[in-house]
């Protein structure tokens, strides 16, 4: 059987290419999409444990699967209002590149 | 058997998360990810987590891509097919790799060992989402609620815009 | 009598008013409202100076708050309230300040001579200032003046007098500034309150040193502890040479007389009120007041205050003599007669002192009204392009003449005999220089006199003034009630008999005295005076003297009287080379080192490291991203660090 250091690792790898996606894309889209595949590697990672940790402490085998739940609906909430920001920066300055928009610098 | 599986799911995990972040094509960034998201619902029929998965390709699969998909569509920007990384990419690229340099080895030592991924019946989760996790689910319920208005409220033509 | 203080509340109250409505209360009236408000203000300060007369009569040693002071043995009242308690850090118990007022003589006389002075000038401003576009403005500041030297009189603590004296000092300045459309009226205006200050220094100083020796501003306890011995010498003669060095700049002693000549550029009534009669004698006043501190311990400072006084008298004096302005003959004579007073008291001769500043009140304030009258139809002021206006000013003529001798001290007119108890106490009380001195002043003050009188209303009338015309009556009615008061008032040092007595039982420190006579002084003083008087007549009516050869012969002297002795060259000198060089050197360094480093340095300094420091704020998202992950980075090893 694979171990559960194993799915942790997948998770720490996905996790960490949506860090760089989020820090290198310019498009605010691809950012979007990068932070997906974070919280996807959340997701990972929270559903692997509560399958290998039944037993531990006073964990139960569902909880774990009940967060991810919570977080692909906070996912889901999260893209439909990104998705409204963008539209709206997109029709305010054309454009959705993030390095273009710096109205907040000194 | 298991092994196989597990190091093909993840070799399209990880390739799909490459390809979102690498490629210059918007579109076909769109399509990696789902690409990706898809396998990563194989990863959790590994650990017997069968109905995450079919919640996964039902929400991500068909709901998350198909905005983003949306998003590309209605902004369609002149330069998605050409897209490409801002200058600090170096440095994102060494402060990623530096932070798998310190999650690695917390999990490598932290490891345990010896532990069997068990299933999760769909009646149990039902009744745990109902009892202990009612006011969460509620509250979730809520949060939703409130983003579907914002998104309309934002992304709405005001006054003076056509 | 304990509704004394509403005198110069009256004035106190009205001054505000005028300034706020005095322009619409004009609109009701034909006369200028302002002026009728102000002059109600001082007339019902001239009856309440009858009530506290009478009310000090009725008094005796018994009546609530009356006494007989320690140090002058007179019937004072004193009403005192606290003014506030203050207490301070550091200190057992509160410092509490009280202010309240004196009747006493002196109080009472002075209050007699201003509030009448003022109310005379005030009416005869009526006339002098019509038509002017700033009257009520005029009559607003002569409000407030007439209130702050009432204050002064009353004062029974000597951080009100400060107070009401530099109230006086700034009404001055804006009365002396009134046409300040003229350079010369501002420049006036602004050394006036500039020479004064500087005396004023002394007076705020010597007022502190008091306080710390006594712990109260009370008059009462600063004159109480000086009779029981506690102030030292030391003290006690340094705070009565403070205390005249705010004096001799009220009272423009030499050297801080330079401010009263131009101080003529203001209105003539102001010169009457404030200049001759009444704010100029505050400093022979305080001197007066502060008695007992001059006069302990030998009264060391007395000799000052006679040397400072004769210095003054003699050398003005001779500037009067030779000064062209009719103004400023009368000015040159006021700081002279002052000096005659400082000498006086400087004598001991406390009585004769105040009692010459009465008779010199009422003169000097008549001479100015009547000099003002003569520039109100000819509008010139130079003695020399004046002559013969007593064919056509003939009421003018009679009252100036009167004012004139008066002060020149022909025999039974009121300055005679004022002048003729200086002398007297001079003989008395100093040394036989003194008296010789103070002689050839009475001399030299008659000579003037007549001079003025003479080459103004005596001689051959110009062509152009033969079209002049007598003044109107609000101005001449007040002249003759002055002139009455110039030719009677030195009647009252008489022994009369009943209660009064005569003034040297009214006003008298220690102790009362009747009134002396020596015969030599008396004759002497007035043999001189009558013969300065018909020699200036002989030289400006009649023509048979002339000074031409005497001038030639003492030519370089004349110029040097002629230039008042280069004062004012020496002070501006000063200025230019001294205080504006030590002025610029502070002034750099303000600039320099205070304010550019002291003050910009910090500033330019912040200002600069905040431009440096802005530009991490690019204002990308991902910058702000990649630091939060280099961030939690470094969290990690941190926390791999303390693990390991």
């Amino acid at each position: 059987m694979v171990d559960l250091v194993w799915f942790q690792l997948l998770s720490a790898a996905l996790f960490v290419i949506g860090l760089y996606g989020v820090l290198a894309r310019r498009s605010a889209v691809l950012i979007l999409m990068s932070i997906e595949l974070m919280l996807n590697a959340v997701n990972i990672n929270l559903i692997a444990a509560a399958a290998h940790m039944e037993g531990f402490g006073s964990f139960s085998r569902f909880d774990g699967q009940l967060i991810a739940i919570f977080i692909i609906t906070v996912a889901a909430a999260e893209v439909g209002l990104a998705l409204a920001i963008v539209l709206r920066m997109y029709r305010n300055r054309s454009t959705v590149n993030v390095d273009e928009i710096d109205l907040m610098k000194w | 058997m298991a092994w196989v599986l597990f190091i093909a799911l993840a070799v399209v995990t990880l390739g799909g998360g490459l390809a979102v972040v690498a490629t210059r094509n918007v579109v076909h960034a769109a399509l990696a990810l789902l690409v990706s998201l898809v396998a990563v619902a194989g990863v959790y029929l590994l650990v017997y987590a069968e109905f995450l998965a079919l919640v996964q390709v039902l929400i991500y699969g068909g709901a998350i891509v198909i905005v983003l998909v949306f998003a590309i569509m209605l902004t369609r920007s002149a330069e998605y097919p050409r897209t490409s990384d801002n200058r600090q990419w170096p440095l994102a690229a060494v402060a990623a790799l530096g932070l798998l340099a310190v999650l690695v080895p917390a999990f490598l030592i932290n490891a345990v060992q010896d532990t069997e991924a068990k299933n999760a019946a769909f009646t149990g989760i039902a009744q745990s989402l109902f009892t202990t996790w009612a006011v969460p689910f509620e509250i979730a319920s809520l949060v939703l609620l409130v983003a579907l208005i914002g998104a309309i409220i934002i992304a709405r033509s005001g006054p003076g815009e056509n | 009598m304990q509704w004394a203080w509403l005198i110069p509340v009256f004035s106190f109250a009205v001054a505000p008013v005028i300034v706020l409505a005095g322009g619409r209360l004009t609109a009701l009236s034909r006369v200028p409202g302002g002026a009728v408000l102000s002059i109600a203000a001082i007339g019902a300060g001239f009856a309440f100076f009858w009530i506290a007369l009478l009310g000090w009569m009725d008094a005796s040693a018994g009546t609530e708050s009356c006494y007989v002071a320690a140090g002058t043995e007179a019937l004072t009242c004193n009403y005192e309230r606290t003014w506030f308690n203050a207490g301070l850090p550091g200190l057992d118990g509160s410092v509490a300040l009280t202010w309240g007022f004196f009747v006493d003589p002196l109080t009472i006389a002075m209050l007699g001579l201003v509030t009448f002075v003022a109310l005379m000038v005030q009416i005869y401003s009526l006339g002098y200032m019509h038509g002017d576009p700033r009257i009520n403005w005029y009559f607003a500041v002569h409000a407030l003046f007439a209130a702050s030297m009432l204050t002064i009189i009353l004062a029974d603590s000597f951080l009100l007098l400060y107070v009401a004296w530099e109230l006086v000092g700034v009404c001055s300045y804006l009365l002396i500034g009134f046409w300040h459309e003229r350079p010369a009226a501002r420049e006036a205006a602004k050394k006036a309150f500039i020479v004064t200050r500087i005396g004023d220094v002394g007076l705020l100083v010597g007022i502190l040193l008091l306080w710390r020796e006594v712990g109260t501003f009370s008059m009462t306890d600063a004159f109480a502890a000086v009779q029981a011995g506690t102030m030292g010498e030391g003290v006690t003669i340094a705070a009565a040479l403070l205390l005249f060095l705010g004096a001799m700049g009220k009272s423009a002693q030499i050297p801080f007389h330079v401010w009263l000549p131009d101080a003529m550029e203001g209105p003539t009534p102001v010169s009457a009120l404030i200049h001759a009669a009444t704010m100029v004698v505050a400093g022979v006043f305080l001197v007066a007041r502060a008695f007992p501190l001059f006069e302990a311990y030998n009264a060391t400072p007395l000799l000052v205050v006679a040397i400072v006084g004769l210095v003054t008298a003699l050398v003005t004096s001779t500037i009067a003599l030779v000064a062209t302005d009719i103004k400023r003959i009368l000015a040159y004579s006021t700081v002279s007669h002052l000096g005659l007073m400082m000498l006086s008291l400087g004598a001991f001769g406390y009585t004769a002192a105040i009692f010459h500043l009465l008779a010199h009140g009422f003169a000097k304030a008549l001479l100015f009204l009547g000099a003002g009258s003569v520039i109100h139809s000819t509008e010139e002021q130079e003695i020399s392009r004046l002559g013969g206006l007593r064919k056509v000013m003939p009421l003018t003529t009679l009252v100036f003449a009167i004012g004139a001798m008066s002060l020149g001290g022909i025999p039974i007119l009121a300055g005679f005999w004022s002048k003729d108890e200086i002398l007297q106490a001079v003989s008395q009380g100093r040394n036989p220089a003194f008296i010789v001195f103070a002689l050839i002043t009475a001399l030299l003050s008659a000579l003037y006199m007549g001079r003025a009188l003479f080459a103004t209303f005596f001689g051959k009338l110009p062509q152009e003034l033969e079209h002049t015309h007598e003044s109107p009556p609000v101005m001449t009615v007040p002249l003759a009630l002055l002139a009455i008061l110039a030719v009677g008032f030195g009647f009252i040092s008489f022994n009369w008999p009943g209660a009064f007595g005569g003034f040297g039982y009214f006003v008298f420190f220690h102790e009362g005295h009747g009134f002396e006579f020596t015969w030599w002084i008396g004759i002497l003083s007035g043999v001189m005076a009558v013969g300065a008087f018909v020699f200036t007549w002989m030289v400006y009516e009649r023509g048979s003297i002339s000074l031409e050869s005497a001038r030639r012969r003492f030519a370089p002297l004349l110029r040097v009287v002629e230039n008042k002795y280069y004062f004012d060259e020496i002070y501006q000198w000063t200025i230019d080379r001294v205080v504006l060089v030590f002025a610029g050197f502070v002034a750099f360094f303000d600039r320099a080192i205070v304010n550019d480093i002291g003050i910009n340095g910090p500033a330019d300094t912040v200002r600069r490291l905040g431009v440096a420091l802005r530009l991490h704020v690019t204002g990308h998202l991902y910058s702000y991203a990649l630091a939060m992950t280099l961030g939690v980075v470094a969290l990690g090893i941190f926390w791999w660090l303390i693990t390991a």
